[in-house]
């Protein structure tokens, strides 16, 4: 703690200097709010404002100023808040977030105030999520807010100019191959390249490795990846390499072949669709979404995440977790989940009529039942960053013909067990 | 010609000279040729951005490469789009009040400095003048942190000041000042203190008319770097009423962001245009600036 | 004696803004940072002494290694030729008077002017493997797509390709000030003599420039040192994501922001910051000791 008294003597110095008034009227009370970008954008911000304005009526003098950031903005300012207490008072992030954002000290333990909320509301989510969100006995830092599961989007255009079967599933990873034999054969492209992230990465993982595959032991600190499985998914990889774009699968550059009919198989998260929805009305894009396949018949691919609504340690922790319960109870959920088609954890939301009758959160949802988590464990420890590097590296390697499957599954898992020991 | 009687020398001279000439002909082409070469892979690529923004929309790049721009409705609607989906012109006024203030201080603190270590000694100059240089040699990233957490403890954030006033000691512009002010003749300073200007005077009329074109050059570079500092204002301005710029352009480029690249790339342009409205601008003043300097020297 | 005081208290009066805002807003960060660099440090939570613990373990990383081996690719490449772009360029312009001197430095200037972020993204569609704008010009003669941003064997070389681009124009403009300052009348005297062209520049142009050059240089190695936007932006530029293939892009700005801010091990970063500084203070010191030793300009 000493150097919150160090600052605490600057300040003072540089106070004396600029002589700055920091008095505050102190019945009026101000909640910072932070969303990902896209909650803060058109119809989304639209809700959530309405919540606010809802939220705000039933406290006077209460304001809360909602703010979008992107991916990496959101964890970048929540992590510098922390360390200077200015940070938001409630915010969401991505649960494989977790674990960094309880190390910079950004994340309240809610466990006494999420007890006191009533059954009726406690029992209105993912139960599996809550277990997530509480990593210890008496020891929760959040409440489930929205979430994914990933889909694999198909240009139709493309696969009926090479002669596919649109309305026949894919079976497996072998079919999917032939499919894109044909779509190559049309001159097109069949996927982007799925080595270059780890999400990429994982959807073809999960095609054939199961839930306790996948992610690290922190407390052994070893990798949980199936050495065998993934010398199986490297050989796909090796398959999938001459029908690639060679772009990642979150460049724009990807997005815009698929829309332009150059792509046939687009594997990400719900978000994209929008832009897809666009185009299918600027430019005529053909195009629906199928489960992720999996390397055999009845074997389930897929990623699915999660993003939280969390509390700062701060004055008015109280109320932003009051704040927290309200956006994401069951009626505001139902609203959102409505309105927007995206999925969230609040699974009592999810069984509306209103909402389960839409195509892509029905979708959302079933990929879901079977996905794999993103970044397993959550709020338990942190990956370092070369952890997932590693896998992408060692999956292209192996893709461009650099390294055997089996000889590189070894070469990685002994180095995925170095770093997670390195700390 | 060659049957007239000529001396030998003048001979020789006149064939030099129409080989002479003709090796210049052929330099200024290639002269010629390398410069609009070199022209066309600077500007090339914003004119390409530019043509993405102004095409027809849902023509693919893999397809239409954006050679040429082909619909002004299109890009108007894109350019209409973001303003009307995001607060762009606030963040215009942030970003515009940010980096002319940022421009005045540090043009005039380091001016000021720089005036001193240039032309004059004094007890603890080359002490001052060391710590300021070694602190040009440590990376920004190494005290953006502690920084950051002391403009906190100031109350500054998402305020004006917290933005400008923690960029204004700029080790940078004072190195470049002084380079430049060294070759200020010191009989002029004497000469101006003969006439009975005090010290602050004749940094005033005498140095900085003087160092007018490194002023220029000074602040424009201050205003590149500030437009385009991003780390900077996204901590210490979260808040969106504070949100410059480049902030609003990272909320495009994010990967997960629900947009298409004609409406990325429009964000991107429209970021580019004060920059290059700027740079116009400052086309005529470094003009005069050296014609200025050019009549005094 | 007195009057040598009273001039002594008017340059330290000149001073005193720029000194005071660089000792809280510069000084007063670096040493609590390099404070923090010395403890185990989670932001809020309880902090403790490690004595050179965080030193050790960035120095013995294999992500440290990889880091330092790059920046020393890369700077060794990219200082001279950038140097030796922006000097051609700089001649290049000055070989031009009046409209098209002007056009031509505003043409290569132009990449300047643009924000980083925006630099970024165009490049990394001209990148774009097989249908990319540069991909589709060695398609026309037959070469096959490169994957420029995802081959370890190009990245560097494409990214100092960016750096070259968006720098260039910065350091002609410097370059070309300090020709506008060299008397004409030495290059008379000089072609007097019957010196070519190339022989003027060498014996007439870079000695008058000598101190241009030097900061020119000085400021390319300490910015180049710090490598951290353009790498960053062509890469994954997420905290999650960063330093492209196999780490081809990864340099020691990077890597500490990442175990900053990424890894929340703000000790680490502190110390990897310090022994980045250690590196430039020593490569600057022999600069200086260089200039010394071959003479003022």
């Amino acid at each position: 703690m000493s150097f919150k008294a160090g600052f605490g003597l600057s300040a003072l110095a540089a106070g004396a200097l600029f002589s700055v008034g920091t008095a505050h009227a102190q019945e009026k009370v101000t909640l910072e709010y932070w969303v990902y970008s896209d909650f803060a954008q058109g119809e989304a911000l639209k809700l959530q404002q309405s919540f606010i304005d809802e939220f705000e009526a039933k406290h006077p003098g209460l304001t809360i100023n909602i703010a979008g950031k992107g991916d990496d903005d959101l964890l970048t300012g929540q992590i510098a808040g922390a360390a200077s207490g200015s940070g938001p008072d409630v915010f969401m992030n991505s649960t494989s977030a977790g674990a960094s954002l309880v190390q910079a000290g950004a994340l309240k333990n809610i466990y006494a105030e999420w007890m006191a909320m009533p059954d009726s509301f406690r029992a209105q989510f993912n139960k599996d999520l809550i277990a997530m969100c509480t990593p210890k006995p008496e020891t929760m830092y959040c409440i489930p807010y929205t979430g994914y599961g990933s889909l694999m989007f198909r240009n139709l255009t493309v696969l009926e100019q090479a002669g596919v079967d649109t309305k026949a599933p894919i079976k497996d990873w072998a079919d999917w191959l032939s499919q894109m034999e044909k779509v190559k054969a049309a001159g097109k492209y069949g996927v982007p390249d799925m080595t270059q992230n780890w999400a990429s990465f994982l959807n073809i993982y999960s095609g054939v490795a199961e839930a306790s595959e996948w992610g690290a032991d922190f407390e052994t600190k070893k990798t949980l990846i199936n050495p065998e499985k993934y010398a199986k998914t490297a050989e796909f990889f090796q398959k999938l390499k001459p029908f690639s774009t060679g772009t990642n699968i979150n460049d724009q550059a990807t997005r815009d072949l698929f829309i332009s009919n150059e792509l046939a198989f687009y594997i990400n998260g719900p978000w994209v669709n929008p832009p897809l929805e666009q185009a299918a009305k600027a430019s005529g894009l053909k195009y629906d979404w199928v489960m992720v396949p999996g390397a055999t018949e009845g074997k389930k691919a897929g990623v699915q995440g999660y993003e939280f609504i969390g509390v700062a340690p701060k004055a008015n922790s109280k109320l932003a977790f009051e704040f927290a319960a309200f956006v994401t109870e069951k009626q505001q959920m139902t609203r959102w989940a409505a309105a927007l088609g995206r999925y969230n954890s609040n699974v009592e939301s999810l069984a509306d009529p209103s909402v389960s009758s839409n195509p892509l959160l029905a979708a959302t949802y079933e990929s879901a039942k079977t996905a794999l988590y993103n970044k397993p464990p959550f709020f338990l420890g942190t990956f370092p960053n070369s952890y997932w590097s590693a896998i992408t590296d060692n999956a292209s390697a192996v893709a461009d013909g650099d390294m055997k499957p089996d000889e590189a599954a070894s070469e990685l898992i002994e180095q995925l067990n170095e770093i997670l020991a390195d700390g | 010609m060659s049957t007239t009687v000529t001396p030998a020398a003048t001979l020789s001279s006149a064939s030099a000279s129409i080989a002479s000439r003709r090796s210049v002909s052929i330099a200024t082409i290639l002269k010629w040729l390398v410069a609009i070469c070199v022209a066309i892979v600077a500007v090339f690529p914003i004119w390409w951005m530019f043509n993405v923004v102004f095409s027809h929309p849902g023509v693919p790049i893999s397809i239409n490469p954006r050679l040429y721009p082909t619909s002004l409705s299109a890009g108007l609607n894109n350019i209409l789009t973001i303003f009307t989906e995001t607060d762009y012109l606030r963040a215009y006024y942030v970003s515009v009040m940010y980096t002319l203030l940022t421009i005045i201080g540090i043009l005039l603190f380091s001016s000021m400095a720089a005036f001193e270590f240039a032309q004059f000694q004094f007890p603890g100059k080359n002490l001052l003048f060391g710590i300021v240089m070694i602190s040009l040699m440590v990376p920004k990233a190494v005290t953006i942190i502690p920084t950051y957490l002391l403009t906190v403890q100031l109350g500054w954030l998402n305020t004006m000041q917290g933005l400008v006033v923690p960029g204004l000691a700029s080790a940078f512009g004072l190195f470049m000042l002084i380079q430049f002010m060294k070759s200020i003749p010191a009989e002029m300073i004497e000469a101006a203190r003969l006439d009975g200007a005090n010290h602050f005077q004749i940094y005033w009329h005498v140095a900085i008319p003087l160092s007018k074109n490194a002023l220029i050059t000074l602040a424009i570079l201050t205003f590149m770097s500030t437009w385009g500092n991003y780390i900077w204002p996204l901590i210490v301005a979260p808040s969106p009423t504070m949100y410059t710029v480049g902030q609003v352009v990272g909320l495009f480029n994010a990967p997960y962001s629900h947009t298409t690249v004609d409406i990325v790339m429009t964000a991107n342009l429209l970021a580019a245009v004060p920059p290059l409205i700027f740079f116009l601008i400052f086309q005529r003043q470094i003009v005069e600036g050296i014609a200025h300097s050019g009549t005094k020297g | 004696m007195s009057s040598r005081t009273t001039r002594s208290i008017a340059h330290y009066l000149m001073l005193s803004p720029f000194m005071l805002l660089f000792a809280v807003f510069f000084l007063y960060p670096i040493v609590s940072g390099l404070f923090y660099s010395f403890f185990e440090w989670n932001a809020s939570q309880t902090s403790h002494f490690v004595g050179l613990a965080n030193y050790t373990k960035v120095f013995t990383s294999r992500n440290f290694e990889k880091a330092t081996w790059n920046l020393l690719i890369y700077v060794s490449i990219t200082v001279p030729l950038g140097i030796f772009v922006a000097l051609s360029l700089a001649l290049l312009v000055d070989s031009f008077s009046g409209f098209w001197a002007k056009f031509f430095r505003s043409a290569f200037f132009i990449p300047v002017v643009m924000p980083l972020f925006l630099a970024a993204t165009i490049w990394r569609w001209i990148y774009a493997p097989n249908f990319g704008l540069l991909n589709t010009i060695l398609g026309w003669f037959g070469m096959p797509s490169v994957q420029f941003l995802n081959d370890t064997g190009t990245m560097l070389y494409a990214m100092i390709a960016v750096d070259v681009w968006v720098s260039a124009g910065f350091n002609m403009v410097i370059i070309l000030a300090g020709l506008k300052n060299v008397p004409r009348h030495y290059y008379e005297a000089a072609r007097l003599d019957g010196a070519s062209t190339f022989q003027q520049v060498v014996h007439v142009t870079l000695p008058s420039i000598r101190p241009v050059l030097f900061f020119v240089i000085t400021y390319g190695l300490i910015s180049a040192l710090q490598v951290f936007d353009v790498p960053w932006l062509l890469t994954g530029s997420s905290f999650a994501e960063y330093g492209g293939r196999a780490n081809a892009l990864l340099f020691p700005v990077m890597d500490m922001m990442g175990r900053g801010f990424g890894s929340v091990r703000f000790g680490q970063a502190s110390a990897y910051g310090f022994m980045l500084t250690i590196l430039i203070v020593c490569v600057t010191a022999v600069m200086f000791a260089l200039r010394k030793k071959f003479g003022d300009a």
